[in-house]
């Protein structure tokens, strides 16, 4: 395990009740009329820039919200080499914002010097935890701090793998020292598109690693006789998704949960209604870790 | 430990899935092909889950797309613009995590493509879009004050430079792109464009509440692209042919709308107000 890394939180650090993704549809209202959500999550490559309206309106927002930023371009376990200057970049986004949370995904995304700006699956084998582990700790290293890192939703299972998804990063954090951030609609997408056993998930991913949960809406795509979900945080979560976040944080206890919603963005309380939901079970939570 | 077979190796997964991703016409079956063979067929064809991912990373690049050149998608249509983007991404794949910068050379790119039919606007028109993009994500510096100029000697003044926003972008066209782009903003859409109206001349600016376009005459135009480009105040009226009786209005203009951000003594080389380093 690596040295334990430790950040600032000039805000304060993010608490375990519910948070919303913010995006720029919202960001002016959002300061304006300041919600009771707790904390605020961003892309991180959104804020890579000198300035803007953008920039400027997160700077608001950030007097009145702790902060996460969320990367999703990094493609840490690609077999090339992590790119210094995006790594510079999200390095001065978190000198210049000081969040309380950094995350990034359990994914890889270019090769060859083509990006292909996904999260893109990794295999479940004993190399794949080695070479994340190792690019997890470089990125604590240059970060000077730890980072959590997401569980993905995927569209297919390689032959390859010889782990659980559960294990491998259970692995990852055991040999990298990065915390998780459980995506409880990802787990609900691979146990729908992979037959993933999603209450085993729950039950064994460490409980200790895991520092922030996402919950998100998705498409369902009839393909052949089959479903096959389509993981694009368009919508509101679904039954299914809150009755296994009831059972993680049943276990975990309460976590900082967000609220994704990145395509067909509803109205600022639409998002805030979520977080309200989700806020009543981490509340139910509270009072069962009592 | 035993030896790996290689097709299981991280290395040899992601160079398959790369070329699954990257391929196009006849040989994308067999990249797909070779992908769907690392795969756990579960009675759900693999190829069809490939092809998830070759729709996000299609989707992914033109959404970039669209999100920078939004009035030109307008101009050429949904299907001739997505055409288009595959056809850059084709040549000009994404190099990099941020998207943002995807679109970097679209609008040199389209020219070759987009005058054929009478409508070589369209090029100008991305140049203006790409212009609005770099502005919308640079730094904005403190304005400096009027009474600065105020203190420069009369006989010192015309070697003087200004520093400008470094937002400020400029596009010139012979035709009237400012006039294409308020008609193909949402609230606009629908507007025809009228060629008739002829060359247009933009600075671009950005504010904290956002975007700024403004269409000047030639002579303000040059006036302001040649302080843009660094040209001392007395070379930018030469090089714009300015009207000197309109230099006060220009720089009141300047100064009014917060554009500028320090000036450049030459004599002892001093600078007064903020520069980037």
């Amino acid at each position: 395990m690596g040295d334990v890394l430790t950040a600032r939180f000039p805000g304060g650090p993010i608490p375990a009740r519910a948070g919303i993704g913010l995006r720029s549809a919202h960001q002016d209202e959002l300061v304006a009329r300041r919600p009771a959500v707790a904390w605020l999550e961003v892309h991180t490559e959104n804020y890579f820039h000198e300035g803007g309206p953008h920039l400027a309106a997160l700077e608001r927002a950030r007097e009145h919200y702790p902060l996460s930023l969320h990367g999703v371009g990094l493609g840490l376990g690609s077999v090339a080499p992590l790119d210094p200057v995006h790594l510079a970049r999200v390095k001065r986004a978190i000198e210049r914002f000081e969040p309380a949370l950094v995350s990034e995904h359990a994914c890889w995304g270019h090769a060859g010097g083509e990006h292909f700006n996904d999260l893109l699956p990794l295999p479940y084998t004993e190399e794949a935890v080695e070479h994340l582990a190792a690019r997890v700790r470089q990125v604590q290293d240059f970060l000077g701090r730890q980072i959590l890192v997401e569980n993905l939703s995927s569209y297919f299972a390689y032959t390859a793998s010889s782990l659980t998804e559960w294990d491998f990063l259970a692995a990852v954090f055991e040999r990298s020292g990065c915390g998780l951030l459980l995506d409880v609609n990802n787990i609900y997408v691979n146990s729908i598109n992979l037959g993933l056993d999603a209450e085993r998930f729950i039950a064994c991913v460490p409980a200790e690693a895991v520092q922030e949960i996402h919950l998100a809406g998705h498409r369902r795509n009839r393909v052949g006789t089959r479903d096959l979900l389509i993981d694009d945080h368009g919508s509101a979560v679904c039954p299914e998704v809150w009755s296994l976040y009831q059972r993680a944080i049943t276990r975990l206890g309460p976590v900082p949960t967000l609220i994704e919603w990145d395509t067909d963005v509803p109205a600022l309380d639409v998002l805030v209604a979520e977080a309200r939901k989700a806020d009543s079970f981490l509340e139910k939570a509270r009072e069962l870790a009592a | 430990m035993n030896s790996r077979p290689e097709a299981a190796t991280l290395a040899h997964l992601q160079g398959r899935f790369a070329a699954a991703l990257r391929e196009s016409g006849p040989a994308s079956e067999a990249a797909i092909r070779q992908l769907a063979d690392c795969i756990v067929d579960d009675g759900l064809e693999p190829a069809r889950r490939v092809q998830v991912y070759r729709n996000n990373a299609r989707a992914m690049f033109e959404g970039a797309l669209e999100r920078t050149y939004p009035v030109l998608r307008r101009q050429v249509g949904d299907e001739r613009f997505a055409v288009l983007a595959q056809e850059y991404r084709a040549e000009h794949p994404s190099r990099s995590g941020d998207l943002h910068w995807v679109g970097e050379k679209f609008a040199s790119w389209a020219a070759l493509r987009l005058g054929g039919d009478g409508r070589a606007w369209l090029a100008d028109l991305a140049r203006l879009e790409w212009a609005c993009e770099e502005a919308m994500v640079a730094a904005r510096l403190p304005p400096l004050a009027p009474a600065e100029l105020a203190r420069v000697s009369p006989e010192t003044l015309a070697d003087v430079g200004l520093a400008l926003q470094p937002s400020l972008r400029t596009v010139t066209s012979p035709f009237p792109v400012w006039s294409a782009w308020r008609a193909g903003q949402a609230e606009c859409a629908g507007e025809p464009v009228d060629l008739a109206l002829g060359a247009q001349h933009v600075v671009v600016t950005c504010g904290e509440t956002g975007l700024v376009l403004h269409s000047l005459p030639e002579d303000q135009f040059l006036f302001v692209a040649s302080l843009a480009g660094g040209a001392p105040l007395g070379s930018a009226v030469e090089l714009g042919a300015l009207d000197l009786e309109a230099l006060p209005g220009m720089l009141a203009w300047l100064f009014g709308e917060g554009l500028v951000t320090a000036l450049r003594i030459p004599t002892n080389e001093s600078i007064l107000g903020g520069e980037l380093e």
